[in-house]
């Protein structure tokens, strides 16, 4: 099913989406790393030293109540914010200290974003909203819309190509999203409740991709999200309350004991 | 439907800064287009009030019986003209011209007071001085006017005037000081008539699209309400309501923007001399016709932008592929151009006005398909990722990018129409030719600079509220490591492109229909007016859009964004 992504170092799956095991959590081998970070916004403090790790492709589930600093915990690794204190680190390399410019460059060709919605130009055909990260990176627009293109049959899309944002259902847009957020082929893919607008069916399918297409590509996934069924795809889950996480569970586990 | 209104004037309140920045571009884009529309108005009604003032020198023939003698001399001092009116009583029961008191015997003057101040040009006049000639009869505030009364045999009372029409008149039986609107005078009436038409109609196009920002901004929040069950007409009634109240803060500081700006324009000098307070004034009813007309105007721009809003609550949120324009819009402006020539120079004033005015709309007709053309061409051969997204977004809304080119495109009509009509220096040779070119080149700059305010106030107003309009997306893009300058380029690119193309095109346009009217060889004044005007049009909208940049930062830079 995975076949236009045969490009990926990895050999293209033979069966439908391979159930990896989950990732032996050590700080190790962490891909990406999130150390005693501390962030307030004035009075309020959303986080409270939180240190997390995320293995060589692994998916991890962010749950918690709202307002818990889930969203603010995404933004720090993903150099979207500074955090107060702490250090962030990918692959082994501190990312927290780096200016703007340089955030910038890796959150473009290291990270992916999966938003709630609104982060495709409508102005852009699906293919081209695909296409956008890859001319960002001087790819050449024939090969960058190509490319792009080779994403749409996997993630069922096959024919949307030439439709406009507007023109998708909430579903359809949001595995666009995930098509444009995996197509420079990112080390870690974010998604802050990637699903949060769509109906629970769908918004299992669309998680369900989100988790196997990330894991086929060799990135990381770090998924905020309300949803236990969503987090069950993941293969762990990390409980943030008040700015701290909860002693840490596997997601595959529980959800396999049901 | 208070509580429409009450329920409207919290959502303004409610917007936050950026909901209140968004109406204040609209105040201001409705001030400017208020302010420029004033003195467009006030422009001809000052040259109708010159015309009026000074018809008593334009003696006409009586018809009955002759009561006095009138006869017209222009005299120079220097660089100065005095006018010198000759008269003499026939009959009992003349009364002097509106303005001159009284009418003065045998060897008396009237003279004006800038006249009287000053003792070399007075010297001429050696005789008494028994009174003075008001504002009423004066075309400007300095002007030299002198009124010399004679007995009928007197020898400019018999003597006929064989020089330059414009110099002086024969002395005329007439039976009344009154007089008849000149040639001249009338001129000058089409000219500012022409002039408003060539300032008015940018303006429109202007506030339509000041208008459109209001709904076009307010798309989501008119989904929601229906989605929360508001009847359309509630949410019509509340959007224009909305659209109305702002457009009426606008008009109320225009016309404060207009009065602080008086003062100044009364010193442009045409004919030789400033303006009166009062020129300016356009007086209460078209003042009023004005404050209750932009908002009207604005409402009802804003129902025609509702439309799409109100035929579904799910409508806006999504957009899809547009209808594409047709080429009809080109058919209309090909049409209108092809009448031109069909006017010889002998056109009737108001057969030109008629057709520079349809030929100018049928511009902006045409200008929003071209424009759509020019995004679909430069997004097929794109590619970098900031032109791809410019030419997609002209493809997408034309209108909108046409609207904010409009200006300078419609100034460049009005620069290649002027430039070529603006006729050289060498051409006149005497005063009184000077003058008149003296004004036409005024006239000529005032316009330019107003379509020039109208073109830069339109771009920055334009890239002001598309920046706040797609900020989420802005701010996502940036999220995900979209360097900020890409999205300026783009936006930059989106101006600039059919800017180029358009603004060429309308000068050309310019120039083909002023070509009936004027010898086909520009002179060296018209053509550097022209290309200051190109250089002008490009730096003012870049630089407009340069303004805005700090705009897109602070939208771009959101740390968080949340829909909002
Ligand atoms: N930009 C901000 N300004 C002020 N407070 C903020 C900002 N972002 C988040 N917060 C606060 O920080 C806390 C954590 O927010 P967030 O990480 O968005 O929570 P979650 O995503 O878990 O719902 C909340 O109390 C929120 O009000
Ligand atoms: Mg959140």
């Amino acid at each position: 099913m995975l076949d236009a992504m045969s490009t990926t170092p990895t050999p293209p799956p033979t069966s439908v989406m391979p159930a990896l095991p989950a990732m032996p959590h050590t700080s190790g081998h962490a891909v990406l790393e999130g150390r005693a970070l501390r962030k307030s916004f004035g009075p309020t403090v959303a986080l409270a030293g939180v240190d997390i790790a995320i293995g060589r492709g692994e998916a991890v589930a962010i749950m918690g109540p709202s307002g818990s600093g889930k969203s603010t915990l995404l933004h720090c690794l993903a150099g979207i914010t500074r955090p107060d204190s702490g250090e962030v680190h990918l692959l082994g390399g501190r990312i927290d200290t780096l200016g703007e410019r340089g955030r910038s460059a890796l959150r473009r060709t290291r990270f992916g974003f999966v938003f709630q919605f609104g982060q495709l130009l409508p102005e852009l055909p699906a293919d081209e909203n695909v296409a956008l990260p890859l001319m960002l990176g001087d790819v050449s627009r024939t090969r960058a819309v190509q490319q792009a293109r080779s994403w749409f049959g996997p993630l069922g899309l096959a024919g949307l190509e030439g439709r406009r944002p507007g023109e998708l259902s909430g579903g359809q847009a949001q595995r666009v999203a995930i098509a444009r957020a995996l197509v420079t082929r990112p080390a870690v893919v974010f998604a802050d409740e990637p699903t949060g607008a769509l109906d629970q069916a769908t918004g299992h399918d669309t998680m369900r991709l989100l988790v196997e297409a990330t894991k086929h590509n060799d990135a990381c996934l770090v998924v905020v999200t309300h949803d236990p069924g969503v987090a069950a795809w993941c293969d762990r889950v990390a409980e943030v309350r008040d700015g701290a996480i909860l002693p840490f569970r596997p997601a595959r586990g529980e959800v396999r004991d049901r | 439907m208070t509580r429409l209104l009450d329920l409207t004037w919290r959502l303004i309140r409610g917007g936050g800064s950026r909901g209140l920045l968004g109406s204040s571009l609209t105040v201001v884009a409705v001030a400017v287009s208020t302010a420029l529309l004033l003195f467009a108005v006030a422009v001809n009604v000052a040259f109708a009030g010159r015309a009026e003032r000074a018809a008593w020198r334009n003696p006409v023939t009586a018809t009955g019986t002759p009561r006095a003698l009138e006869a017209v001399r222009v005299e120079f001092a220097g660089d100065r003209v005095i006018t010198v009116v000759h008269v003499a009583v026939l009959g009992l029961g003349v009364r002097p011209p509106r303005g001159v008191s009284p009418l003065p015997g045998p060897g008396e003057f009237v003279l004006s007071p800038a006249l009287a101040r000053d003792p070399s040009a007075a010297r001429r006049f050696p005789g008494k001085v028994v009174g003075t000639v008001g504002d009423d009869a004066l075309v400007h505030p300095g002007e030299l006017v002198a009124v010399a009364g004679h007995a009928p045999g007197d020898a400019v009372m018999t003597a006929t005037w064989r020089g330059d029409h414009r110099l002086g008149v024969s002395a005329t039986k007439v039976s009344g000081f009154a007089g008849a609107q000149d040639n001249m005078a009338v001129g000058y009436r089409v000219l500012a008539a022409l002039a408003g038409v060539l300032m008015i109609v940018p303006l429109l196009v202007f506030g339509g699209a000041a208008a459109r920002l209001t709904v076009a901004r307010r798309d989501q929040r008119l989904a929601a309400l229906r989605l929360a069950g508001a009847t359309p007409g509630q949410v019509v009634a509340m959007t224009v309501a909305e659209a109305v109240m702002t457009a009426l803060a606008g008009a109320v500081l225009g016309l404060v923007l207009y009065a602080a700006a008086a003062p100044s324009l009364q010193r442009i000098e045409i004919t030789g001399g400033t303006w009166f307070a009062s020129d300016l004034w356009p007086g209460i009813l078209p003042v009023a016709a004005v404050l209750a007309g932009v908002p009207l105007l604005v409402g009802l721009s804003g129902i025609a932008g509702l439309r799409r809003v109100v035929v579904s609550p799910l409508g806006v949120a999504r957009r899809a592929t547009p209808p594409a324009m047709r080429f009809v819009r080109v058919v209309v402006l090909m049409g209108a151009l092809a009448l031109v020539p069909a006017l010889g120079a002998g056109a009737r004033p108001t057969t030109i006005l008629v057709v520079l005015t349809l030929a100018f709309l049928a511009l902006n007709f045409a200008g929003a398909w071209v424009v759509g053309l020019i995004g679909r061409i430069s997004a097929a051969g794109a590619r970098t990722p900031a032109r791809l997204l410019a030419g997609r977004r002209l493809a997408d809304d034309p209108k909108s990018a046409w609207r904010t080119v409009s200006g300078v495109a419609l100034t460049g009509f009005v620069a290649g129409f002027t430039g070529i009509l603006t006729p050289s220096a060498e051409a006149g040779s005497d005063r009184m030719t000077a003058l008149l070119l003296h004004d036409v080149r005024v006239g000529t700059l005032v316009v330019l600079a107003v379509s020039f305010l109208i073109a830069i106030v339109s771009a920055g107003v334009t890239a002001a509220s598309s920046v706040l309009d797609r900020r989420q997306t802005y701010a996502l893009l940036r999220l995900a490591g979209t360097p900020l300058e890409v999205l300026d380029r783009a936006r930059r690119m989106e101006t600039l492109v059919p800017l180029t193309i358009m603004g060429g095109g309308s000068i050309l346009t310019g120039v083909l229909c002023a070509a009936p009217f004027a010898s086909l060889s520009p002179s060296r004044d018209g053509v550097l007016t022209l290309l200051c005007c190109v250089v002008l049009g490009f730096g003012g909208v870049v630089a407009a859009g340069a303004l805005t940049r700090p705009l897109l930062r602070a939208v771009a830079t959101d740390p968080a964004p949340r829909p909002d």
